[in-house]
C-alpha cells in the first residue's frame, strides 16, 4: 500500500466521522429563542430590508462587514506596496477592431448591471461585494481588450485609490451618522423612513452598499494593475 | 393549456434542437476552425431562440424584458468571443490547419509562413 492510498484512506474515515457526527444534530430545527429565529421573524419589521442576508451583513453584523472591508483595504495596501516598485509599461495595442466595438457597444450595460446589483442590495440577492466585482472586471476586461494604456488614461491608479478611500469613508461615516443619531456605532439610521420594498428604504443599507461596491470594484482593479506590472511584456 | 405557452414551448424545443446540433457539430468537425463556427452561429441562434421562449412563457413585463435583454447580449458576444478565440489561435499558431487551398488571413497578416 503506497503513500497516497493510506492518506486518502485516513481523509476517507474522517470525512465519514464528521459527516456521522453531524448527523447527531438536529440541522433542520430552529430552536425557539435563538438568534436565528430571531432574524426571521422579526429582520423585516427591524431593518426595512427585504434580503435578510444583507439585513445580517449590513445591520445585524455590519461592524463584522466593516473589518472585512479593512482586510481588503490592507490587502490591497501589501499587494501595491510588494509589487509596484516598477513603472507601468503602457501598451495599446489590443485585440482586433471587431472585439473592441463590440464591447464598446457592451460597457454601458454592464456597468449598469453592476450599479443595479448595487443599489438593489436590500431588495434581491446581490449586495455590495458581488456589484463591485462586476464594476472591477470591466476595468480588467478593459485592459485586456484595449491595451492597458487606454484604462490608465481613462482612470489612473489616483482615481482609482481615490474610489476605494471614498468607499471606505463612506461607509465609517455612515456608522458615525448612527452613533450621532443617539445609538451607537453602525446603528440602522431610520429604517422607517420610505416604503418597505423600494429602492429608498432600509436606512443606510443602501449607502453602505454603494460605499462597498466602488470600494470592492476599486480595490480589485488596483490588485489587478499592480500584478501585471510583473508578468506584462511590452510589444 | 394556452396559446401562448404551447408557442414558447415551440420556440424552447427549436433552441434545444439547435443546441443538440451544436453539440453534434463540436464533436464531429474535424478542426478549430469549423468546430468554432458550429459554436458561433449555431449555438448563438440557440440561446436567442432559448431566451426568446422563456420570455414568451413567464409573460410579464420587466421579468420578459430583462430575458430578452439576456438574449441580444448572446446575440452581441458569442459572435465576438468566438472571433476573438478563433484570430488568437491562428495568430500564436496554436491550431494550424494542415491541409487548406486558401488562406486569405495569412496573406493579408503578411507573413511568410504558410
Amino acid at each position: 500500500m503506497t503513500k497516497d492510498k493510506i492518506v486518502l484512506s485516513v481523509l476517507l474515515v474522517l470525512f465519514a466521522l464528521i459527516l456521522f457526527s453531524l448527523s447527531a444534530f438536529p440541522l433542520q430545527e430552529i430552536f425557539p429563542g435563538s438568534t436565528a429565529e430571531h432574524i426571521i421573524k422579526s429582520a423585516v419589521e427591524e431593518t426595512a430590508s427585504l434580503n435578510l442576508v444583507t439585513a445580517i451583513l449590513y445591520d445585524y453584523r455590519a461592524f463584522d462587514s466593516l473589518g472585512e472591508s479593512t482586510v481588503i483595504f490592507s490587502a490591497v495596501s501589501a499587494i501595491v506596496l510588494i509589487l509596484s516598485f516598477k513603472q507601468l509599461p503602457v501598451s495599446s495595442k489590443g485585440l482586433s477592431f471587431i472585439v473592441k466595438r463590440t464591447f464598446a457597444l457592451l460597457t454601458p450595460f454592464i456597468f449598469l448591471f453592476g450599479l443595479y446589483i448595487i443599489t438593489h442590495g436590500h431588495l434581491s440577492p446581490g449586495g455590495g461585494f458581488q456589484g463591485g466585482v462586476i464594476l472591477g472586471s470591466i476595468s480588467i476586461i478593459f485592459c485586456i481588450i484595449y491595451g492597458s494604456a487606454f484604462d490608465y488614461e481613462k482612470y489612473s491608479p489616483q482615481t482609482k485609490t481615490l474610489l476605494e478611500t471614498g468607499g471606505a469613508l463612506l461607509f465609517v461615516f455612515m456608522g458615525l451618522l448612527g452613533l450621532f443619531t443617539g445609538g451607537y456605532f453602525l446603528r440602522n439610521v431610520n429604517p422607517l423612513f420610505g416604503e418597505l420594498g423600494s429602492i429608498i428604504s432600509a436606512g443606510s443599507i443602501p449607502f453602505i452598499n454603494i460605499g462597498i461596491g466602488f470600494k470592492v470594484g476599486a480595490g480589485l482593479a488596483i490588485i489587478f494593475y499592480s500584478m501585471i506590472q510583473k508578468t506584462y511584456r511590452e510589444e | 393549456m394556452l396559446i401562448r405557452e404551447i408557442i414558447a414551448y415551440i420556440f424552447m424545443s427549436i433552441g434545444a434542437i439547435f443546441a443538440i446540433i451544436t453539440v453534434i457539430g463540436l464533436i464531429r468537425f474535424p478542426d478549430v476552425y469549423t468546430r468554432i463556427h458550429a459554436a458561433a452561429v449555431v449555438l448563438t441562434i440557440s440561446a436567442a431562440f432559448l431566451t426568446f421562449g422563456v420570455a414568451i412563457y413567464v409573460w410579464e413585463f420587466f421579468l420578459s424584458l430583462k430575458i430578452v435583454l439576456i438574449g441580444v447580449f448572446f446575440l452581441i458576444a458569442n459572435p465576438m468571443a468566438t472571433h476573438s478565440i478563433a484570430r488568437a489561435s491562428y495568430r500564436t499558431k496554436v491550431a494550424k490547419l494542415k491541409v487548406r487551398t486558401v488562406d486569405e488571413y495569412s496573406d493579408y497578416l503578411g507573413s511568410e509562413d504558410k
